[in-house]
């Protein structure tokens, strides 16, 4: 079993993320606050802040490894960068420009801007101008027809990838002059003006989720409802699509363990992991948790099989009943909302996540021992 | 949504439907039910908007599915790729209410979702565009 520490913190929780040295994690426990809390020993936690500010539920909290700095957006379309001075928490309002509720947020790489993705088919790029010591919000109006669930940075600070209700993901840039630097490469892609879509994936039929770069920038992945994850290998003018149908719930969100090397979180409470041969072909490989030969048998959850023998009725003979959940041992009672990664980013390889769900629980995984089992791809 | 561009006009789909049921006709006469509801399944469901072609091809997927008799067998036979565009059937026979026709699809659905999982029911559910 690969999960090293569960803690239930709260009912729910809606989203969290880690301070840059791993120790306090900032988690919006399904209401308009932002809970801090630290890690004193083995399932010890204790809570040194609340963050009181927004007046609706929280929706994305990230916090900066460099600059720590915390940023939080809510669906009362304000976001706030948080800065600890003496001791406290304190915030900094920034007009986000938005009439719809904030989705998610992600700070950049180099942390000097963050982007926001809303209801309001918009994605905010906001970066800190140092003469009026504010931080300014620069939108993209175009292109999206429907909410932006998630947005994720390419290494290289420009480019962004988000994904919408409207079933597509597409990649922009977003270049600011005084803030990005220019690439000195002629005709990179980093050298579009802000706001310009490089690319639009039109691979789903559904919502999609949780969009995440690769560690080199070359690969993207993203979820959509319909039980499908999608991976695009050399994004860029001709790229790779690939889309992997599995067969289980839905997923969330995704985590890039490796360059070829997935993890999917969802609606079925266990993590999944992908990954890609050496032909470049994606597949379902397992669940974290289990063992590769008890996956191929049929395996529903003890809340379904009620469901289903009153669906079938007098028609079932045979048991549809199968509990290997509880042999399964799994850590999540709920759908697992978001996964964050345990390690500096723009390392190639992530040995520790955590995953939050709905049912209030963190729990934080290690790969050190899995190596032999998850194969060469890792 | 993904959009798609309607592949021929309506009547050539007919046309092709039309065909089709004629072979699925010889091969049920042949007992190769499992031949039959795999012909009936292929170009399903029809590129189009039109309601006659997908109606024509529910009729002739509906005549291959009820003949079905042995379902464990004929899904070991039907390749993965099919499973989705079967859940789809299953459901529209489902939702027709006439009692033999629900009676094989809820057993033929018990059967698939053993194999296919949940995700193919998601799929099913979830696209909108390629409905039958």
């Amino acid at each position: 079993m690969a999960a090293v520490d569960v803690h239930r913190f709260a009912e729910s929780i809606t989203c969290h993320a880690w301070s840059p040295d791993y120790s306090m994690v900032a988690l919006c426990p399904n209401n308009t606050e932002v809970h801090i809390y630290k890690s004193l020993s083995q399932d010890q936690w204790e809570r040194l802040h609340v963050l009181q500010k927004h007046d609706q539920i929280v929706s994305g909290i990230d916090w900066s490894s460099k600059s720590n700095k915390i940023v939080t957006v809510s669906h009362d379309r304000n976001s706030y960068v948080w800065s600890l001075e003496g001791g406290e928490w304190v915030p900094t309002l920034v007009i986000l420009r938005l009439n719809r509720a904030a989705l998610c947020v992600q700070w950049s790489p180099k942390e000097n801007k963050f982007a926001v993705g809303s209801g309001a088919k918009t994605v905010c790029i906001c970066y800190y101008e140092q003469e009026n010591n504010w931080w300014v919000s620069k939108l993209i109006r175009k292109r999206h027809e429907s909410s932006v669930t998630s947005v994720a940075w390419h290494p290289n600070n420009v480019l962004l990838a988000t994904t919408s209700t409207d079933g597509k993901c597409r990649v922009f840039s977003t270049f600011i002059k005084g803030v990005d630097t220019k690439d000195s490469k002629a005709g990179s892609p980093a050298e579009a003006k802000f706001g310009e879509q490089i690319l639009q994936l039109d691979l789903s039929y559904s919502w999609a989720f949780g969009v995440k770069w690769s560690p080199s920038g070359n690969t993207l992945a993203y979820v959509g409802h319909s039980s499908m994850i999608y991976f695009v290998d050399d994004v860029g003018p001709s790229p790779l699509a690939q889309s992997v149908a599995f067969r289980d719930l839905p997923l969330r969100d995704v985590l890039f363990i490796s360059e070829k090397m997935v993890i999917g979180v969802g609606y079925d409470s266990n993590p999944m992991v992908f990954a890609a041969d050496d032909t470049g072909i994606w597949s379902f490989i397992r669940y974290i948790g289990e063992k590769k030969a008890a996956s191929s048998n049929s395996s529903y959850s003890s809340q379904f099989s009620e469901a289903f023998g009153k669906f079938y009725g007098s028609q079932s003979k045979s048991a549809t009943a199968n509990d290997a959940s509880e042999s399964r041992g799994r850590v999540h009672d709920n759908c697992i909302n978001s996964i964050v990664p345990l390690s500096k980013a723009g390392g190639p390889k992530v040995m520790r996540f955590s995953t939050s769900g709905l049912d209030g629980k963190i729990a934080i995984w290690d790969l050190e021992n899995m190596e032999q089992e998850l194969g060469n791809q890792f | 949504m993904a959009e798609f561009v309607e592949a021929d006009n309506a009547e050539a789909i007919i046309a092709r439907i039309e065909t089709k049921s004629r072979k699925i006709e010889s091969l049920l006469k042949q007992y190769k039910h499992v031949e039959a509801l795999k012909t009936a399944l292929e170009g399903s469901p029809p590129k189009t908007r039109d309601e006659r072609c997908k109606s024509a091809n529910w009729i002739v997927v509906h005549r291959a599915l009820m003949a079905i008799k042995d379902i464990d067998g004929m899904l070991n036979a039907l390749d993965a790729e099919y499973y989705d565009i079967l859940m789809k059937y299953l459901y529209r026979g489902l939702s027709t209410g006439d009692r033999p026709t629900c009676d094989q699809c809820l057993k033929i659905h018990e059967k698939l979702t053993e194999r296919a999982g949940l995700g193919c029911i998601l799929r099913c559910l979830t696209d909108t565009i390629n409905t039958v």
